[in-house]
Parts: C-alpha cells; sequence; structure tokens
C-alpha cells in the first residue's frame, strides 16, 4: 500500500468519488486520526445531502410544453411566420368550437363580488388598463412595429405561446405590449388602439384556477373586463367600451388568442 | 419520432434541474433550457452517434449559461446580488421549499457562477471529475479547485446564515 500525507483536496475527492480504491482504508485511517478534518468531511457531506434533496423534485415536474415543443422544431421564433398563415383559419374554427361566447358574455353579468380567482384576475387587468391605458408616451415596453420580437418575449416570460390578435376588424390597432406581475407569475399585457384613440388592452396570463369565464367591472362607471378562464391560463379583455362592442372585440381576441395557445 | 429527437427529450428533466440550481428563477431556468433546446436541434448533425446524449447537451448549455453570465457581468448588472435567504425572493407557489433547501439554494445562487456550475456538475449531477472537465471545457485542475472553493464558499455561506439566523432570535 502506497503511504502518502493526505490534505483537504482529499476530502473533496472521496466524496466525489475520486479517490482511488486502493487509498481508500489509507484516507479513512487519515480521517480518525484527524477530528477537524473529519468534521469537515462530515459537514460536506450534510452540504452535498441538502443540495440534491433541494432539487430533487425538479426530476418530477412535468416538462413544459414549450420545451417539448423546442424539440420538435416548432419554437416561437421560428415557426411565427408559419403560424401567422394558417392561424387565423384555426382561429376561425376555435370560434365555432366555443360557440356562444357572445351569448355568455351578455348573459353572465357578475359586477363584484364571486369567485377569488376571476375576480382577482379581472381586477389586475383592469388595474393594469387603468394605469397604462392612461400613459401616451410610455404606454408599453415593446412597440407594434417589433410585433415579432414582442410575442416570442412575451411568450417565453409568461409560458404561454402568444400570438397577438389582429383587431382591425374591430377597428383596433396594437400598439404594443408589456410584461407585469400577477399573483405568483407574470402577465402579458397587449394594448390596441381605435381612430379615435380609444384603448382596450388584452391580459394574459399562464395561471388559472379552475375553469369559468364572465365580465367584471371594479367600479359601475369603470372600464370593464371580459375574461375567460381555463385550465393553465387566464385572459381578459379590459375597455371602457358599449358592451356589446366589448363582446365583439373579446370575442375575435379569443378566438386568435385560442389558436394561438393551441398552434 | 427521431431516434435523436427522442434522447434529447429523455434529458430534459436532467437539463432542468442543472439550469434550476444555476439560475434560480424558474422560468429563466426554462428559458435557459430552451434556448440550449433550439441550439441542439440546429446542431443534430454535430452529434456524434455515440456520444452520451447528456453529455453533449450539458456542454452546450453551460457554454450559453457562462456566455450570459458575461454578458450580465459586462452591462454591470445586479443580477447575481446574493440574496439574504428566503426574503429577497418568493419561491414558486407551487414549488414548495423547506428552509434548509432555501437556505442551500441561496447560498449556491451566491457563489461565483464558474464555481457553482462545476459544483453542481459533480454533486447533484453526478458527472465525474474527467466528464465535468470536458463539459466546462477546463482542466481537470482547475475543474478540482473550483468544486473544492465552491464547498468551502458555500458552507461559509450557510454558516453565516445561521450566525444571522440565531442573532435575530436573541435580538427578540
Amino acid at each position: 500500500m502506497t503511504r502518502r500525507d493526505f490534505t483537504e483536496r482529499d476530502i473533496h475527492m472521496a466524496l466525489d468519488g475520486e479517490l482511488p480504491g486502493e487509498e481508500r482504508m489509507a484516507y479513512d485511517a487519515w480521517l480518525e486520526a484527524n477530528p477537524e478534518m473529519k468534521a469537515r468531511s462530515a459537514r460536506f457531506v450534510a452540504d452535498r445531502a441538502a443540495l440534491r434533496a433541494a432539487f430533487a423534485g425538479v426530476l418530477d415536474e412535468p416538462v413544459p410544453a414549450r420545451l417539448k415543443q423546442a424539440v420538435f422544431g416548432e419554437t416561437t421564433v421560428r415557426a411565427s411566420a408559419l403560424r401567422s398563415r394558417w392561424w387565423l383559419s384555426a382561429a376561425a374554427a376555435a370560434v365555432l368550437v366555443i360557440g356562444g361566447l357572445a351569448g355568455y358574455v351578455a348573459g353572465i353579468d357578475r359586477i363584484g363580488g364571486g369567485n377569488e380567482s376571476e375576480d382577482l384576475l379581472a381586477e389586475q387587468a383592469i388595474a393594469a388598463h387603468v394605469i397604462y391605458a392612461a400613459e401616451k408616451r410610455h404606454a408599453v415596453e415593446v412597440p407594434a412595429s417589433d410585433k415579432d420580437h414582442l410575442q416570442t418575449w412575451l411568450s417565453n416570460r409568461v409560458g404561454l405561446r402568444l400570438v397577438a390578435p389582429d383587431l382591425e376588424a374591430e377597428g383596433f390597432q396594437l400598439v404594443g405590449g408589456r410584461l407585469l406581475p400577477a399573483g405568483q407569475g407574470k402577465a402579458a399585457m397587449l394594448l390596441y388602439e381605435d381612430a379615435s384613440g380609444e384603448r382596450i388592452s388584452l391580459f394574459v396570463t399562464a395561471e388559472s384556477a379552475g375553469k369559468s369565464k364572465g365580465t367584471y367591472a371594479a367600479e359601475a362607471d369603470g372600464p370593464e373586463a371580459v375574461y375567460w378562464l381555463d385550465k393553465g391560463y387566464g385572459c381578459a379583455v379590459v375597455g371602457s367600451l358599449p358592451r356589446e362592442r366589448l363582446a365583439a372585440v373579446a370575442k375575435s381576441a379569443y378566438g386568435q388568442l385560442l389558436a394561438g395557445l393551441a398552434s | 419520432m427521431d431516434e435523436k429527437k427522442a434522447a434529447i427529450l429523455g434529458e430534459i428533466p436532467r437539463l432542468r434541474r442543472y439550469a434550476r440550481s444555476l439560475l434560480r428563477d424558474r422560468d429563466s431556468a426554462d428559458d435557459l433550457v430552451q434556448d440550449c433546446l433550439e441550439r441542439a436541434l440546429v446542431r443534430l448533425d454535430n452529434w456524434q452517434t455515440g456520444e452520451s446524449p447528456r453529455r453533449w447537451l450539458f456542454t452546450i448549455m453551460h457554454h450559453l449559461f457562462i456566455d450570459q453570465m458575461r454578458k450580465v457581468n459586462r452591462r454591470g448588472e445586479a443580477a447575481m446580488l446574493p440574496l439574504e435567504a428566503g426574503e429577497a425572493q418568493a419561491a414558486p407557489a407551487d414549488q414548495v421549499e423547506s428552509i434548509a433547501s432555501r437556505e442551500i439554494i441561496d447560498a449556491l445562487q451566491a457563489i461565483s457562477p464558474d464555481r457553482r456550475a462545476a459544483l453542481v456538475m459533480v454533486a447533484i449531477e453526478g458527472f465525474s471529475y474527467a466528464e465535468a472537465a470536458n463539459i466546462l471545457g477546463v482542466p481537470a485542475g482547475t475543474l478540482m479547485s473550483r468544486i473544492a472553493r465552491g464547498r468551502e464558499e458555500l458552507r461559509g455561506l450557510l454558516d453565516d446564515t445561521a450566525r444571522r439566523r440565531s442573532i435575530r432570535i436573541v435580538e427578540k
């Protein structure tokens, strides 16, 4: 057996399984003879166990859809050009599937009160709208002129595949968007403006507690939110438009968002 | 399905764990993994048959991480500020962390990125020194000193945290 002096360096090697097998016995004897080194080794062993425990759960988490999509070459960046061509038809189909959307927008009228998570989403969306829609020069972080980047960036941050809906048929042009906090997560806000300067915003988050839909207004004469929550996402369209017009805009926006999410 | 893609898909949980240990924030970590996967797909032809997909992907991700850290440093952003345990950054709601886990995760974020990567690669991911040195692109001696210093730094930070905690208790 080769005799040599061990040092602290050997503690790391032993811990990492890099100490040659034939030195192991001599090393263990050295550790026994050096209580200080033995204590140090024990602390490192404990730290390693704590490190492993701290990250062990990650392996059991479901793989996020966007990562699977990345492997199949369907990433937001590269696919955006393709998607922009076919989502219009997909959107039309989605609206059909949703069916009577205008019906429940008109039918369900909840002003205040009710389920917490939906109110929370609507309240956050309205608060964001009140603050940023009023800003003339600093309403958005990324302008519509940089739409591709806007969509990619917000998609990555929010964790949903976001497509800024085309609302020109409803008279609205995209102004741009920004990233906002929402509960424990993040939300994307997309701002639109019509020819008269009237603004509406779309608020989309990957957080959602359950399935529901409805309209919400924090104050009787304040902006109103039309919202949907489903498994894995929630979205709200906020504006101070007449009820019918807001419903029509929301329906179009929702159909396109849904088609984008599913693409 | 393409065999290579299937192999890559199977490595995602490990890549996510490594990314999380490097970056802590779940979204940023997944962004890093996504960047890694996108780059890997572009370079699919560079991946030699027989080469472990894990080593290949970890190498790609490590380069992306180091590039990102350098950019952050150049811009002089305070992205690497050590966090007061459990105070500066709330854990995501769905990620239940014990106090011990949170302390060690915070401490890990506070050590230098090079040491963090070396330590995690060996202590959590279970790579040998030779494999880790290869992935990180450094000589074995450099790797060993990063691991040793990383471990000592980590322990020092945990000792500090424990000391601060006991001071707080005394003050009450």
